[in-house]
């Protein structure tokens, strides 16, 4: 059987049972008459065919109350009229890292650290551990790559650098209680503020 | 667990040749030329006498217990040669030759083959393809050198595994110049039975060995490695050298992770979380393994600096606290109490502040009292000692001095030049005080401690 990608809600609702804050939201067909989610909003594809939703101008970010949803809703659904589409709030801005897990063929299962953006693409600022990991790791973690200033107040930046070893422990122990069915893990961007770490987007492949 | 690998008492050469250019030659010969104690049996059908010792045409024919059979025979000999070592209950078999599994798909059936005739035996196999062992303490070397071309170090506290051979002995070679020692070498080769993960639980446990460093350039088996290694590491520190850093050899991903992740990324995050120490050269590796094999680990990063050439000191000072081209620790930042003491102990155009210059009319004594000195100093958790004894009032028994001090807060010293520097070096690697001939070997050997002495504290703290 073929690895399979998981829906962006399914993977969040598992973040969620490991006390890992997500954005609140909803997966819907066609657009209700009222959502239960403050504005302003984030309106996503939810495909699993679609991995990289923003690529095929999946996400429109910052919609700023129901009529603008309503209409961009449309421009969507004719987009994409097969597809089901996932309504969240919009976090307010931080520092963006990413976490993920990858299954390296020499040592299995790593985690990953790094700051968000094209920067770390750009200089592959990005620290790895074997999974599980304890809270030394984690620390070690974010020392280690070269941004590190940036979890430690530089230019009065507040960030809460004790959600990110929190989250990296607990992306550690999902990973661990899967049993070596995650085959990569993208949680991309993570927006870290002064009041904890959220996970904006994640993609997940599992091995069946 | 391989004592009767390192310590063998008996020695059999499968393939013993009393034509000297055969490697069954130059095996027998190096044997005795390191007067090598234990029992050495040649086996060869052919021949009567090699070097004076009685040959036996087969190893079944030995009317004695072997430890250990070093098989120099052509690859597609070897599976026989195995099997009669199996048949005499051998214990280790180091084989030589190449063309196995480094060749192709031919020399791989053959390295099958050895390994179902030992498959459930009490026989191991080092190698195919290795230049084999080399052991100060039993004087067993089974490499290939000529004496004449090739030094060999003595023995030591550094247990050296390498993955490649010729990089092994050369390495062991240059290291010879500066005195510093081995406990073991053991080149893994093809390494289709013994590897790494069981010699590091070997060496663990092996009084003798104080460090251990490893030239690898693929993990037989990772997560062995890393569990084996991090269990290890509170017991002894670990070097490695890991070759293929530029490769990428990453898996097609299609998610981000895999596109930021490289092997070699991984491998750096890897030996980090073990505690391990990675070197970049084999100059580092060795470097590295003797400074940790020598001293404490360190437990903060200020350190002070003593010399009596000011260049030294600044130029040293720019290397220990930069963070590019440099180790980005501190420099210790002295009490009162020390730079008045110091003061009055040093001429009055000397630097009683960090770093600390004794200048051209430093003594051996000045040394001692400031090395006394910065030991009470609490702002202070390493020295770093240049010990220049080119000028006149500096003599050699400043080496007692640093031995003396090897019991105080951890200490790396720096000798340079090289005549009297080279031959103070040789004695302060008799007495087990790491010294390095140059500044920046120096630096980089401090901050090593350090790094140990962080790692163990950390893990302490946090790990579980």
């Amino acid at each position: 059987m073929e690895n399979r990608i998981l829906e962006e809600k399914e993977v969040k609702d598992l973040l969620s049972r490991y006390g890992i804050r997500v954005p609140k939201g909803i997966v819907v067909k066609n657009l209700p008459d009222k959502i239960d989610i403050d504005f302003p909003v984030v309106l996503k594809v939810s495909d699993p065919g679609i991995l990289h939703k923003s690529d095929v101008g999946g996400v429109i970010l910052n919609i700023k109350d129901f009529d603008e949803l309503n209409e961009k809703f449309s421009i969507m659904k004719k987009k994409f009229p097969e597809s089901k589409f996932l309504i969240e709030s919009m976090e307010k801005p931080g520092i963006e890292v990413i976490v993920g897990v990858i299954k390296d063929k020499t040592f299995g299962e790593s985690i990953m650290f790094g700051l968000g953006g094209i920067f770390t693409e750009l200089y592959r600022d990005v620290s790895f551990r074997l999974i599980p990991i304890d809270e030394y790791d984690a620390r070690e973690m974010i020392n280690e790559i070269k941004a590190r200033k940036i979890f430690d107040g530089f230019r009065n930046i507040k960030v809460d650098k004790e959600s990110v070893i929190d989250l990296l422990l607990k992306v550690s122990r999902l990973v661990m209680d899967m049993g070596g069915k995650v085959d990569q893990l993208d949680l991309n961007p993570v927006i870290v503020r002064d009041d904890g770490s959220v996970v904006v987007d994640a993609k997940m492949v599992v091995i069946p | 667990m391989f004592d009767h690998l390192l310590n063998p008492r008996s020695i059999a050469i499968i393939g013993a040749s009393s034509d000297e250019k055969k490697i069954g030659n130059v095996v027998v010969k190096n044997l005795i030329y390191f007067n090598y104690s234990g029992r050495i049996y040649p086996v060869n059908p052919k021949s009567e006498k090699i070097y004076g010792l009685k040959t036996y045409p087969s190893i079944e024919d030995i009317n004695d217990e072997i430890d250990l059979a070093i098989i120099t025979l052509s690859a597609p000999l070897v599976p026989d040669a195995v099997e009669a070592c199996v048949k005499k209950n051998v214990k280790y078999v180091i084989v030589i030759a190449g063309g196995f599994s480094e060749t192709g798909e031919k020399g791989a059936e053959l390295e099958r083959e050895i390994l179902q005739k030992i498959n459930g035996t009490n026989t191991r196999i080092i190698g195919p393809n290795t230049v084999g062992i080399y052991v100060p303490r039993s004087n067993v070397s089974t490499a290939l050198t000529l004496p004449e071309r090739t030094a060999l170090p003595g023995d030591g506290k550094i247990a050296f595994i390498s993955q490649s051979g010729a990089l092994g002995l050369l390495t062991m070679d240059t290291i010879s110049e500066y005195g510093t020692g081995i406990s073991a070498f053991i080149n893994l080769g093809n390494r289709i039975d013994l590897s790494e993960n069981e010699l590091l639980k070997y060496f663990e446990n092996d009084e003798k060995t104080g460090s251990i460093v490893l030239y690898i350039e693929n993990f037989k088996d990772g997560r062995e490695f890393y569990k084996v290694a991090k269990e290890t590491i509170l017991k002894k520190p670990i070097v490695v050298l890991k070759s293929g850093r530029t490769s990428e050899g990453a898996k097609a991903a299609s998610l981000h992770t895999g596109a930021l992740s490289s092997n070699d990324a991984i491998t750096d995050g890897v030996l980090r979380q073990a505690g391990i120490i990675r070197a970049y050269s084999e100059t580092e590796l060795m470097d590295y393994g003797k400074v940790l094999a020598y001293q404490r680990p360190l437990f903060g990063d200020r350190i002070a600096i003593i010399t009596t050439a000011g260049g030294l000191g600044v130029i040293t000072a720019d290397y220990l606290v930069s963070e590019n081209n440099g180790v980005g620790m501190k420099l210790a930042n002295l009490s009162e109490e020390t730079k008045k003491k110091i003061k009055e102990n040093i001429v009055p155009f000397g630097s009683a502040e960090n770093p600390i210059d004794l200048t051209a009319d430093g003594s051996t004594e000045q040394y001692s009292r400031v090395l006394e000195i910065l030991n009470y100093d609490q702002n202070v958790d390493g020295i770093i000692v240049y010990a220049l004894f080119q000028t006149a009032k500096v003599d050699e028994t400043l080496i007692d001095v640093l031995e003396k001090y090897m019991k105080g807060k951890p200490m790396v010293v720096g000798i340079l030049g090289s005549k009297i520097g080279k031959r103070m070096i040789l004695e302060a690697e008799r007495r087990g005080i790491p010294a390095f001939p140059s500044m920046e070997r120096t630096v980089k050997a401090i901050k090593v401690l350090y790094m140990r002495g962080k790692y163990l504290k950390g893990r302490n703290k946090y790990g579980k």
